[in-house]
Protein backbone atom coordinates (compact mmCIF):
# COMPACT_ATOMS: atom_id res chain seq x y z
CA UNK A 1 0.00 0.00 0.00
CA UNK A 2 2.79 2.36 0.86
CA UNK A 3 4.41 1.51 -2.44
CA UNK A 4 1.30 2.59 -4.27
CA UNK A 5 1.37 5.86 -2.46
CA UNK A 6 5.11 6.29 -2.80
CA UNK A 7 4.97 7.75 -6.27
CA UNK A 8 2.97 10.67 -4.96
CA UNK A 9 -0.30 9.90 -6.69
CA UNK A 10 -3.42 8.62 -4.99
CA UNK A 11 -3.78 4.89 -4.99
CA UNK A 12 -5.60 3.66 -8.00
CA UNK A 13 -9.25 3.34 -7.15
CA UNK A 14 -10.42 -0.20 -7.44
CA UNK A 15 -14.11 -0.75 -7.70
CA UNK A 16 -14.20 -3.94 -5.72
CA UNK A 17 -17.48 -5.69 -6.00
CA UNK A 18 -17.55 -6.77 -2.42
CA UNK A 19 -17.28 -4.68 0.65
CA UNK A 20 -14.99 -6.91 2.64
CA UNK A 21 -12.25 -6.98 0.04
CA UNK A 22 -12.35 -3.20 -0.04
CA UNK A 23 -12.21 -3.14 3.73
CA UNK A 24 -9.13 -5.33 3.81
CA UNK A 25 -7.43 -3.46 1.02
CA UNK A 26 -7.85 0.03 2.26
CA UNK A 27 -8.11 0.31 6.02
CA UNK A 28 -6.51 3.77 6.16
CA UNK A 29 -8.78 6.71 6.64
CA UNK A 30 -8.81 8.45 3.28
CA UNK A 31 -9.07 11.63 5.31
CA UNK A 32 -5.39 11.49 6.20
CA UNK A 33 -4.39 11.50 2.57
CA UNK A 34 -6.77 14.34 1.83
CA UNK A 35 -5.52 16.34 4.79
CA UNK A 36 -1.91 15.85 3.75
CA UNK A 37 -2.80 17.02 0.29
CA UNK A 38 -4.49 20.08 1.65
CA UNK A 39 -1.59 20.85 3.95
CA UNK A 40 0.88 20.61 1.13
CA UNK A 41 -1.10 23.00 -0.99
CA UNK A 42 -1.52 25.71 1.63
CA UNK A 43 0.20 25.15 4.96
CA UNK A 44 -1.98 26.16 7.93
CA UNK A 45 -0.85 28.90 10.34
CA UNK A 46 1.39 27.85 13.22
CA UNK A 47 -1.10 28.58 16.00
CA UNK A 48 -3.59 26.30 14.36
CA UNK A 49 -1.12 23.45 14.15
CA UNK A 50 -0.23 23.92 17.78
CA UNK A 51 -3.82 23.98 19.04
CA UNK A 52 -4.69 20.93 16.94
CA UNK A 53 -1.68 19.18 18.42
CA UNK A 54 -2.76 19.95 21.97
CA UNK A 55 -6.28 18.76 21.22
CA UNK A 56 -4.95 15.47 19.94
CA UNK A 57 -2.85 15.13 23.07
CA UNK A 58 -5.99 15.64 25.12
CA UNK A 59 -7.64 12.95 23.05
CA UNK A 60 -4.75 10.63 23.78
CA UNK A 61 -5.10 11.28 27.49
CA UNK A 62 -8.76 10.53 27.09
CA UNK A 63 -7.93 7.30 25.32
CA UNK A 64 -5.60 6.18 28.09
CA UNK A 65 -8.30 7.03 30.57
CA UNK A 66 -10.81 5.02 28.58
CA UNK A 67 -8.50 2.03 28.42
CA UNK A 68 -7.85 2.09 32.14
CA UNK A 69 -11.52 2.48 32.98
CA UNK A 70 -12.56 -0.30 30.63
CA UNK A 71 -9.91 -2.60 32.03
CA UNK A 72 -10.91 -1.94 35.60
CA UNK A 73 -14.55 -2.32 34.71
CA UNK A 74 -13.99 -5.71 33.16
CA UNK A 75 -11.88 -6.83 36.10
CA UNK A 76 -14.49 -5.68 38.56
CA UNK A 77 -17.34 -7.41 36.83
CA UNK A 78 -15.69 -10.78 37.06
CA UNK A 79 -15.55 -11.19 40.84
CA UNK A 80 -19.05 -9.75 40.96
CA UNK A 81 -20.30 -12.59 38.84
CA UNK A 82 -18.56 -15.30 40.81
CA UNK A 83 -19.59 -13.60 44.03
CA UNK A 84 -23.21 -13.75 43.00
CA UNK A 85 -22.80 -17.40 42.19
CA UNK A 86 -21.15 -18.29 45.47
CA UNK A 87 -23.79 -16.25 47.26
CA UNK A 88 -26.49 -18.34 45.66
CA UNK A 89 -24.68 -21.55 46.55
CA UNK A 90 -24.43 -20.30 50.10
CA UNK A 91 -28.15 -19.58 50.20
CA UNK A 92 -28.98 -23.02 48.87
CA UNK A 93 -26.81 -24.67 51.49
CA UNK A 94 -28.36 -22.55 54.20
CA UNK A 95 -31.89 -23.42 53.10
CA UNK A 96 -31.04 -27.10 52.91
CA UNK A 97 -29.70 -26.96 56.42
CA UNK A 98 -32.86 -25.24 57.58
CA UNK A 99 -34.97 -27.86 55.86
CA UNK A 100 -33.05 -30.65 57.53
CA UNK A 101 -33.39 -28.98 60.89
CA UNK A 102 -37.10 -28.44 60.45
CA UNK A 103 -37.74 -31.96 59.25
CA UNK A 104 -35.76 -33.34 62.19
CA UNK A 105 -37.93 -31.23 64.45
CA UNK A 106 -41.04 -32.45 62.67
CA UNK A 107 -39.95 -36.03 63.23
CA UNK A 108 -39.36 -35.30 66.86
CA UNK A 109 -42.76 -33.73 67.25
CA UNK A 110 -44.38 -36.58 65.41
CA UNK A 111 -42.80 -39.04 67.80
CA UNK A 112 -44.04 -36.95 70.66
CA UNK A 113 -47.54 -36.97 69.22
CA UNK A 114 -47.33 -40.71 68.80
CA UNK A 115 -46.29 -41.16 72.40
CA UNK A 116 -49.08 -38.96 73.68
CA UNK A 117 -51.57 -40.79 71.54
CA UNK A 118 -50.39 -44.16 72.78
CA UNK A 119 -50.78 -42.90 76.30
CA UNK A 120 -54.29 -41.68 75.58
CA UNK A 121 -55.49 -44.71 73.68
CA UNK A 122 -56.22 -48.12 75.04
CA UNK A 123 -53.65 -50.81 74.35
CA UNK A 124 -55.33 -52.70 71.55
CA UNK A 125 -56.29 -49.59 69.61
CA UNK A 126 -52.81 -48.24 69.93
CA UNK A 127 -51.38 -51.51 68.71
CA UNK A 128 -53.74 -51.51 65.74
CA UNK A 129 -52.76 -47.96 64.92
CA UNK A 130 -49.09 -48.82 65.15
CA UNK A 131 -49.65 -51.69 62.78
CA UNK A 132 -51.41 -49.41 60.34
CA UNK A 133 -48.65 -46.86 60.63
CA UNK A 134 -46.01 -49.47 60.01
CA UNK A 135 -47.88 -50.67 56.94
CA UNK A 136 -48.41 -47.23 55.47
CA UNK A 137 -44.93 -46.00 56.18
CA UNK A 138 -45.97 -43.47 58.79
CA UNK A 139 -44.07 -45.16 61.56
CA UNK A 140 -40.55 -46.36 62.13
CA UNK A 141 -40.17 -50.11 61.74
CA UNK A 142 -37.56 -52.67 62.63
CA UNK A 143 -37.06 -56.13 61.34
CA UNK A 144 -35.12 -58.50 59.16
CA UNK A 145 -35.07 -58.20 55.43
CA UNK A 146 -33.07 -57.47 52.34
CA UNK A 147 -30.73 -54.75 51.18
CA UNK A 148 -30.40 -54.28 47.44
CA UNK A 149 -27.38 -52.23 46.55
CA UNK A 150 -27.01 -50.45 43.21
CA UNK A 151 -24.08 -48.26 42.26
CA UNK A 152 -22.91 -46.42 39.17
CA UNK A 153 -20.07 -47.92 37.24
CA UNK A 154 -16.72 -46.50 38.30
CA UNK A 155 -16.08 -43.43 36.17
CA UNK A 156 -13.01 -43.21 34.02
CA UNK A 157 -14.38 -41.52 30.93
CA UNK A 158 -15.77 -38.76 33.10
CA UNK A 159 -12.46 -37.05 33.70
CA UNK A 160 -11.65 -36.82 30.02
CA UNK A 161 -14.90 -35.82 28.44
CA UNK A 162 -16.20 -33.74 31.29
CA UNK A 163 -19.93 -34.14 31.30
CA UNK A 164 -20.01 -36.27 28.17
CA UNK A 165 -21.46 -39.71 28.02
CA UNK A 166 -19.83 -40.68 31.28
CA UNK A 167 -19.92 -44.06 32.90
CA UNK A 168 -23.11 -46.11 32.94
CA UNK A 169 -25.35 -44.89 35.69
CA UNK A 170 -28.21 -46.24 37.70
CA UNK A 171 -31.44 -44.85 36.31
CA UNK A 172 -34.49 -43.91 38.26
CA UNK A 173 -36.38 -46.63 36.47
CA UNK A 174 -33.97 -49.17 37.97
CA UNK A 175 -34.83 -47.95 41.44
CA UNK A 176 -38.51 -48.00 40.60
CA UNK A 177 -38.25 -51.54 39.30
CA UNK A 178 -36.34 -52.75 42.34
CA UNK A 179 -38.78 -51.10 44.72
CA UNK A 180 -41.77 -52.54 42.91
CA UNK A 181 -40.20 -56.00 42.79
CA UNK A 182 -39.55 -55.82 46.50
CA UNK A 183 -43.15 -54.86 47.17
CA UNK A 184 -44.39 -57.71 45.04
CA UNK A 185 -41.97 -60.08 46.75
CA UNK A 186 -43.81 -59.40 49.95
CA UNK A 187 -41.95 -56.49 51.48
CA UNK A 188 -43.77 -54.73 54.28
CA UNK A 189 -41.62 -51.64 54.31
CA UNK A 190 -39.16 -50.25 51.77
CA UNK A 191 -36.71 -47.40 52.01
CA UNK A 192 -34.22 -45.99 49.52
CA UNK A 193 -31.11 -44.54 51.11
CA UNK A 194 -33.02 -44.11 54.32
CA UNK A 195 -36.06 -42.55 52.68
CA UNK A 196 -39.13 -44.54 53.45
CA UNK A 197 -41.50 -45.23 50.61
CA UNK A 198 -45.22 -44.96 51.04
CA UNK A 199 -48.12 -45.57 48.74
CA UNK A 200 -47.78 -42.08 47.31
CA UNK A 201 -44.00 -41.94 47.02
CA UNK A 202 -42.43 -40.92 43.77
CA UNK A 203 -39.13 -41.98 42.26
CA UNK A 204 -38.21 -39.80 39.37
CA UNK A 205 -35.32 -38.07 37.76
CA UNK A 206 -34.60 -34.38 37.46
CA UNK A 207 -31.67 -33.82 35.19
CA UNK A 208 -28.94 -36.09 36.44
CA UNK A 209 -30.30 -36.45 39.95
CA UNK A 210 -32.74 -39.03 41.17
CA UNK A 211 -35.45 -37.72 43.44
CA UNK A 212 -37.28 -39.84 45.93
CA UNK A 213 -40.27 -37.93 47.21
CA UNK A 214 -38.68 -34.78 45.80
CA UNK A 215 -35.52 -35.20 47.83
CA UNK A 216 -32.37 -36.00 45.93
CA UNK A 217 -30.61 -39.28 46.61
CA UNK A 218 -27.11 -40.05 45.40
CA UNK A 219 -25.35 -43.29 44.63
CA UNK A 220 -24.58 -45.85 45.81
CA UNK A 221 -28.26 -46.56 46.28
CA UNK A 222 -29.37 -48.93 48.98
CA UNK A 223 -32.91 -50.16 48.78
CA UNK A 224 -33.73 -51.73 52.11
CA UNK A 225 -36.84 -53.79 52.60
CA UNK A 226 -38.31 -55.55 55.61
CA UNK A 227 -40.34 -58.59 54.89
CA UNK A 228 -40.75 -62.33 55.28
CA UNK A 229 -37.91 -64.79 54.81
CA UNK A 230 -39.16 -65.87 51.40
CA UNK A 231 -38.67 -62.36 50.09
CA UNK A 232 -35.10 -62.87 48.94
CA UNK A 233 -35.96 -65.92 46.89
CA UNK A 234 -38.95 -64.24 45.32
CA UNK A 235 -37.02 -61.08 44.59
CA UNK A 236 -34.22 -63.04 42.96
CA UNK A 237 -36.76 -64.65 40.68
CA UNK A 238 -38.18 -61.33 39.61
CA UNK A 239 -37.58 -59.94 36.19
CA UNK A 240 -35.89 -56.79 37.39
CA UNK A 241 -33.31 -58.75 39.36
CA UNK A 242 -32.38 -60.78 36.28
CA UNK A 243 -32.32 -57.62 34.20
CA UNK A 244 -30.13 -55.76 36.64
CA UNK A 245 -27.71 -58.68 36.87
CA UNK A 246 -27.38 -58.68 33.12
CA UNK A 247 -26.93 -54.90 33.02
CA UNK A 248 -24.34 -55.15 35.76
CA UNK A 249 -22.45 -57.81 33.83
CA UNK A 250 -22.44 -55.79 30.66
CA UNK A 251 -21.82 -52.26 31.86
CA UNK A 252 -19.98 -52.51 35.13
CA UNK A 253 -22.77 -51.22 37.32
CA UNK A 254 -22.75 -52.93 40.64
CA UNK A 255 -25.83 -54.73 41.81
CA UNK A 256 -25.99 -56.82 44.94
CA UNK A 257 -28.63 -58.40 47.13
CA UNK A 258 -27.92 -59.39 50.68
CA UNK A 259 -30.00 -60.41 53.62
CA UNK A 260 -29.78 -58.10 56.58
CA UNK A 261 -30.92 -58.61 60.14
CA UNK A 262 -32.43 -56.02 62.35
CA UNK A 263 -32.93 -53.27 59.81
CA UNK A 264 -34.45 -50.03 61.01
CA UNK A 265 -36.42 -48.06 58.49
CA UNK A 266 -37.37 -44.51 59.41
CA UNK A 267 -40.85 -43.09 59.08
CA UNK A 268 -41.76 -41.31 55.90
CA UNK A 269 -42.31 -37.59 56.12
CA UNK A 270 -45.80 -36.61 57.11
CA UNK A 271 -48.03 -36.84 54.07
CA UNK A 272 -49.78 -33.76 52.91
CA UNK A 273 -53.43 -33.86 53.79
CA UNK A 274 -55.24 -34.25 50.51
CA UNK A 275 -58.78 -34.99 51.50
CA UNK A 276 -60.72 -34.30 54.63
CA UNK A 277 -64.25 -33.62 55.70
CA UNK A 278 -65.18 -31.61 58.71
CA UNK A 279 -66.95 -33.66 61.35
CA UNK A 280 -70.74 -33.50 61.09
CA UNK A 281 -71.45 -31.45 64.16
CA UNK A 282 -69.23 -29.47 66.42
CA UNK A 283 -70.98 -30.93 69.46
CA UNK A 284 -68.52 -32.48 71.90
CA UNK A 285 -67.78 -36.10 71.21
CA UNK A 286 -68.77 -38.40 74.02
CA UNK A 287 -65.39 -39.31 75.27
CA UNK A 288 -61.74 -38.81 74.61
CA UNK A 289 -61.17 -42.22 73.14
CA UNK A 290 -61.78 -41.12 69.59
CA UNK A 291 -58.80 -40.18 67.60
CA UNK A 292 -59.31 -36.81 66.05
CA UNK A 293 -57.84 -37.57 62.69
CA UNK A 294 -60.39 -37.78 59.92
CA UNK A 295 -58.97 -40.75 58.14
CA UNK A 296 -59.77 -41.62 54.57
CA UNK A 297 -62.21 -44.17 55.85
CA UNK A 298 -64.34 -41.16 56.69
CA UNK A 299 -65.27 -40.80 60.30
CA UNK A 300 -66.89 -37.58 59.26
CA UNK A 301 -70.58 -38.23 59.00
CA UNK A 302 -71.15 -41.18 61.21
CA UNK A 303 -70.05 -40.44 64.71
CA UNK A 304 -68.13 -43.42 65.94
CA UNK A 305 -67.96 -46.76 64.20
CA UNK A 306 -64.52 -47.04 62.73
CA UNK A 307 -62.40 -45.00 65.06
CA UNK A 308 -64.23 -45.64 68.31
CA UNK A 309 -62.90 -47.74 71.13
CA UNK A 310 -63.67 -51.36 70.73
CA UNK B 1 7.07 10.46 22.42
CA UNK B 2 4.80 13.11 23.86
CA UNK B 3 1.87 11.10 22.55
CA UNK B 4 2.99 8.02 24.48
CA UNK B 5 3.44 10.12 27.60
CA UNK B 6 -0.04 11.52 27.16
CA UNK B 7 -1.42 8.02 26.80
CA UNK B 8 0.36 6.91 29.97
CA UNK B 9 -0.89 10.00 31.78
CA UNK B 10 -4.42 9.02 30.80
CA UNK B 11 -3.93 5.48 32.09
CA UNK B 12 -2.55 6.79 35.38
CA UNK B 13 -5.43 9.21 35.64
CA UNK B 14 -7.93 6.43 35.05
CA UNK B 15 -6.34 4.21 37.67
CA UNK B 16 -5.98 7.03 40.13
CA UNK B 17 -9.44 8.52 39.80
CA UNK B 18 -11.07 5.11 39.54
CA UNK B 19 -14.39 6.40 38.24
CA UNK B 20 -17.47 4.24 38.32
CA UNK B 21 -19.09 3.81 34.95
CA UNK B 22 -22.82 4.48 34.99
CA UNK B 23 -24.78 1.31 34.40
CA UNK B 24 -26.42 2.78 31.31
CA UNK B 25 -23.04 3.29 29.63
CA UNK B 26 -21.50 -0.04 30.55
CA UNK B 27 -22.53 -1.97 27.43
CA UNK B 28 -20.91 0.68 25.22
CA UNK B 29 -17.57 0.78 26.96
CA UNK B 30 -15.92 -2.24 25.27
CA UNK B 31 -17.14 -1.17 21.84
CA UNK B 32 -15.92 2.38 22.47
CA UNK B 33 -12.51 1.02 23.41
CA UNK B 34 -12.28 -1.02 20.22
CA UNK B 35 -13.36 1.96 18.13
CA UNK B 36 -10.77 4.14 19.86
CA UNK B 37 -8.10 1.55 19.18
CA UNK B 38 -9.05 1.65 15.52
CA UNK B 39 -8.56 5.41 15.45
CA UNK B 40 -5.22 5.07 17.25
CA UNK B 41 -3.83 2.48 14.88
CA UNK B 42 -5.01 4.56 11.96
CA UNK B 43 -3.15 7.50 13.47
CA UNK B 44 0.02 5.49 14.05
CA UNK B 45 -0.03 4.30 10.50
CA UNK B 46 -0.56 7.80 9.19
CA UNK B 47 2.32 8.95 11.34
CA UNK B 48 4.56 6.35 9.77
CA UNK B 49 3.26 7.34 6.36
CA UNK B 50 4.21 10.91 7.35
CA UNK B 51 0.75 12.17 6.66
CA UNK B 52 -0.47 12.35 10.25
CA UNK B 53 -2.90 15.13 10.85
CA UNK B 54 -4.07 16.14 14.31
CA UNK B 55 -7.50 17.32 13.27
CA UNK B 56 -8.13 14.18 11.29
CA UNK B 57 -7.05 12.06 14.26
CA UNK B 58 -9.27 13.87 16.75
CA UNK B 59 -12.27 13.79 14.46
CA UNK B 60 -11.83 10.12 13.58
CA UNK B 61 -11.38 9.20 17.22
CA UNK B 62 -14.49 10.96 18.43
CA UNK B 63 -16.66 9.96 15.51
CA UNK B 64 -15.51 6.34 15.73
CA UNK B 65 -16.40 6.12 19.40
CA UNK B 66 -19.71 7.86 18.96
CA UNK B 67 -20.77 5.93 15.88
CA UNK B 68 -19.81 2.60 17.42
CA UNK B 69 -21.79 3.43 20.56
CA UNK B 70 -24.70 4.64 18.46
CA UNK B 71 -24.78 1.44 16.43
CA UNK B 72 -24.80 -0.66 19.56
CA UNK B 73 -27.50 1.53 21.04
CA UNK B 74 -29.61 1.22 17.92
CA UNK B 75 -29.08 -2.52 17.93
CA UNK B 76 -30.21 -2.70 21.53
CA UNK B 77 -33.36 -0.80 20.68
CA UNK B 78 -34.05 -3.04 17.70
CA UNK B 79 -33.34 -6.21 19.63
CA UNK B 80 -30.21 -7.15 17.70
CA UNK B 81 -27.71 -5.55 20.05
CA UNK B 82 -25.48 -8.58 20.38
CA UNK B 83 -25.29 -9.24 16.65
CA UNK B 84 -24.70 -5.61 15.77
CA UNK B 85 -21.92 -5.24 18.30
CA UNK B 86 -20.36 -8.39 16.85
CA UNK B 87 -20.58 -6.77 13.44
CA UNK B 88 -18.97 -3.58 14.72
CA UNK B 89 -16.19 -5.51 16.38
CA UNK B 90 -15.56 -7.52 13.22
CA UNK B 91 -15.35 -4.42 11.02
CA UNK B 92 -13.14 -2.53 13.45
CA UNK B 93 -11.02 -5.63 13.98
CA UNK B 94 -10.45 -5.95 10.25
CA UNK B 95 -9.45 -2.30 10.05
CA UNK B 96 -7.12 -2.60 12.99
CA UNK B 97 -5.61 -5.68 11.44
CA UNK B 98 -5.04 -3.92 8.15
CA UNK B 99 -3.50 -0.90 9.81
CA UNK B 100 -1.24 -3.03 11.98
CA UNK B 101 -0.16 -4.91 8.86
CA UNK B 102 0.76 -1.59 7.23
CA UNK B 103 2.62 -0.49 10.35
CA UNK B 104 4.47 -3.78 10.36
CA UNK B 105 5.46 -3.25 6.76
CA UNK B 106 6.78 0.15 7.67
CA UNK B 107 8.76 -1.04 10.64
CA UNK B 108 10.19 -4.29 9.38
CA UNK B 109 9.98 -3.79 5.63
CA UNK B 110 8.30 -7.14 5.46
Amino acid sequence: MSAERGDGGRPARVYAPDFLTELFRNPLEPGYVAAAERKRRNPPPAWRTRSARSVSLVVLVLLGFLLAVAYRQTMEEEPGRSQARSGLVEQIKERERQTDELSARADQLREEVGRQRDAALSGSTAARLRDLEAGTGMGRVRGDGLVVRLADAPGDADAVTGTGAGPPQVLYTDLQGVANALWSAGAEAVAINGQRLTATSTIRSAGKAILVDFRPVTGPYEVAAIGPGSMKRRFEQSRIAALMREVADKTGLSFGVREADDLTLPAAPEPRLRYAEPPGSPSPSPSGDRSASPGPSGSGTSPSPSGGGR
Amino acid sequence: MIAVLALLAGVVLGVWLDPTVPAALQPYLPIAVVAALDAVFGGVRAKLDRIFDDKQFVVSFISNVLVAALIVYLGDQLGVGGQLSTGVVVVLGVRIFGNVAAIRRHLFRA
